[in-house]
């Protein structure tokens, strides 16, 4: 009666911890140790109940009729496999983190592009003693004097020196 | 590192072509001496970007061929054979600028002076040409000696011994302010590229990470197949110990039947066999008992003696 269920899947548990992000940490030990408890109930029950010798029983009990009745229903009896009620919410969950998962990686490119765009900018850049006045103040605005607000020198206040 | 902000003055003055010749030197000598005496780069801290033209007016020195294309242009003079970079717009990139200044020789003269004159002149062709200016000047009074003079030559002499004394260390000194701007831009420079790429190497491992989502769900899947299994099998268990746990009980009953029909039996039968024995029975059991035990000590005595 075993064997029609779909074959378990090996699951490499070192790399799926290398890619624990380490706040999650806690949450992944606690998934771990209700695995292995799970595996470990499994693997303590064997796989095949034991067999029910009915010719030692029809000899040695008086009633054998009771004994070929019991044969008999013991034989019909078909113990239903336990319905999968899981599988598919744990498919939709599967889904979600998925879109999730598209959408943070889309972010995530989007950020490298920017990031890579501003590295550009810095990589371009013409060092620091070849440059004027003027293209230190278009490559940083920020280092640009604010000549109406401060019309007298240093342009800036006193404070800011 | 900034460059000299030309006054602007001087382009809007008119002088004839003598006055602008003798001008143009005086201007140019000037900033040779600044250049020369300080031995770097004037180094004004704060100062406005120049256009083009200052550039180039900076790089020329004196020459009659030259003046036409250096020097302050009066507003009205465009030089149509030469076109400069009069349009704000110009995308040839700006050259950088020399670190050090124009060769002097004492501090004062040119050296490209002494080198336009050699081919015609030899060495000392230059220091003819000045002490006879000189001279000339001094004997035609074109250059008139009087107390200015000599305060000129006590203040000369005061400002050379000065500038040659504490001109390095200025120089040093204002260098090194230059210097600290400069590394401090770069610092900044450098802080925003490492924590730039810094950036991007945490986004390719988060993306990476996120790349191990499936784990999670095969652990799930796993752990409730594995579930559904347990249960299963623990049902077929139950059911298989029960009835042979009800087996079993009916044979254990038969057995305890079975012993105790036997023993009751067994007690049965010796109660009545005591019952069965009658006083008289008993009597005459115990009497041949009795001459029983007595013939067994003869013998056993005969025995014993013999």
């Amino acid at each position: 009666m075993a064997g029609r269920r779909a074959a378990l899947k090996a699951i490499d548990w070192m790399a799926f911890a290398e890619r624990v992000p380490p706040n999650q940490k806690a949450v992944f030990n606690g998934l771990k140790t209700r695995s292995d408890a799970i595996a470990a109930r499994l693997r303590s029950l064997p796989e095949k109940p034991a067999v029910i010798d009915w010719t030692f029983y029809k000899g040695a009990v008086a009633n054998v009729a009771m004994v070929e009745e019991f044969e008999g229903k013991f034989k019909a009896l078909q113990i239903p496999e336990p319905v999968d009620t899981e599988t598919s919410k744990i498919a939709a969950q599967e889904q979600e983190a998925n879109k999730h998962a598209i959408a943070y990686v889309e972010g995530s490119k989007a950020r490298i592009t920017q990031y890579e765009k501003e590295l550009e900018k810095f990589r371009s850049m013409i060092p620091f003693d070849e440059m004027t006045v003027g293209e230190l103040n278009e490559t940083f605005p920020e280092t640009k004097l604010d000549k109406e607000k401060h019309p007298y020198w240093p342009h800036k206040p006193i404070s800011e020196l | 590192m900034c460059r000299t902000s030309q006054s602007h003055v001087m382009t809007r003055l008119r002088f004839n072509e003598i006055s602008r010749y003798f001008f143009a030197i005086l201007v140019s000598l000037w900033r040779r001496v600044q250049i020369g005496r300080t031995g770097t780069r004037t180094t004004a801290i704060h100062c406005t970007g120049c256009t083009n033209s200052d550039m180039l007016s900076r790089l020329v020195f004196v020459s009659a061929s030259a003046l036409k294309s250096s020097g302050p242009l009066g507003a009205g003079l465009v030089q149509a054979s030469r076109c400069l970079h009069t349009s704000p717009q110009t995308l040839a990139p700006v050259p950088p600028l020399p670190e050090e200044g124009g060769k002097t020789r004492h501090g004062i003269i040119p050296e490209e002076i002494f080198q336009f004159l050699y081919p015609k002149t030899g060495v000392t062709g230059p220091y003819m040409l000045g002490t006879g200016l000189l001279l000339y000047m001094l004997s035609k009074e074109i250059y008139v000696i009087n107390h200015e003079t000599f305060a000129a030559a006590c203040i000369g002499i005061v400002i050379i011994y000065g500038t040659k004394k504490f001109g390095p260390s200025v120089a040093a000194f204002a260098d090194k302010l230059n210097e600290d701007k400069v590394a401090k831009a770069q610092e900044v420079k450098d802080l925003a590229t490492r924590s730039l790429t810094e950036a991007i190497q945490e986004e390719e491992k988060e993306q990476w990470r996120v790349e191990g989502r499936g784990a999670l769900f095969d652990a799930k899947r796993n752990n409730v197949q594995m579930l559904l299994e347990t249960n299963h099998r623990e049902r077929l268990h139950m059911v298989t110990n029960e009835v042979k746990k009800r087996l079993d009980y009916q044979i254990s009953l038969q057995n305890l039947h079975r012993r105790m029909q036997q023993e009751h039996l067994v007690d049965w039968v010796e109660k009545s066999v005591i019952k069965s024995i009658t006083p008289q029975q008993e009597k005459e059991s115990i009497a041949k008992c009795i001459t029983d035990l007595k013939l067994l000590a003869k013998t056993t005595q005969a025995k014993a003696t013999a």
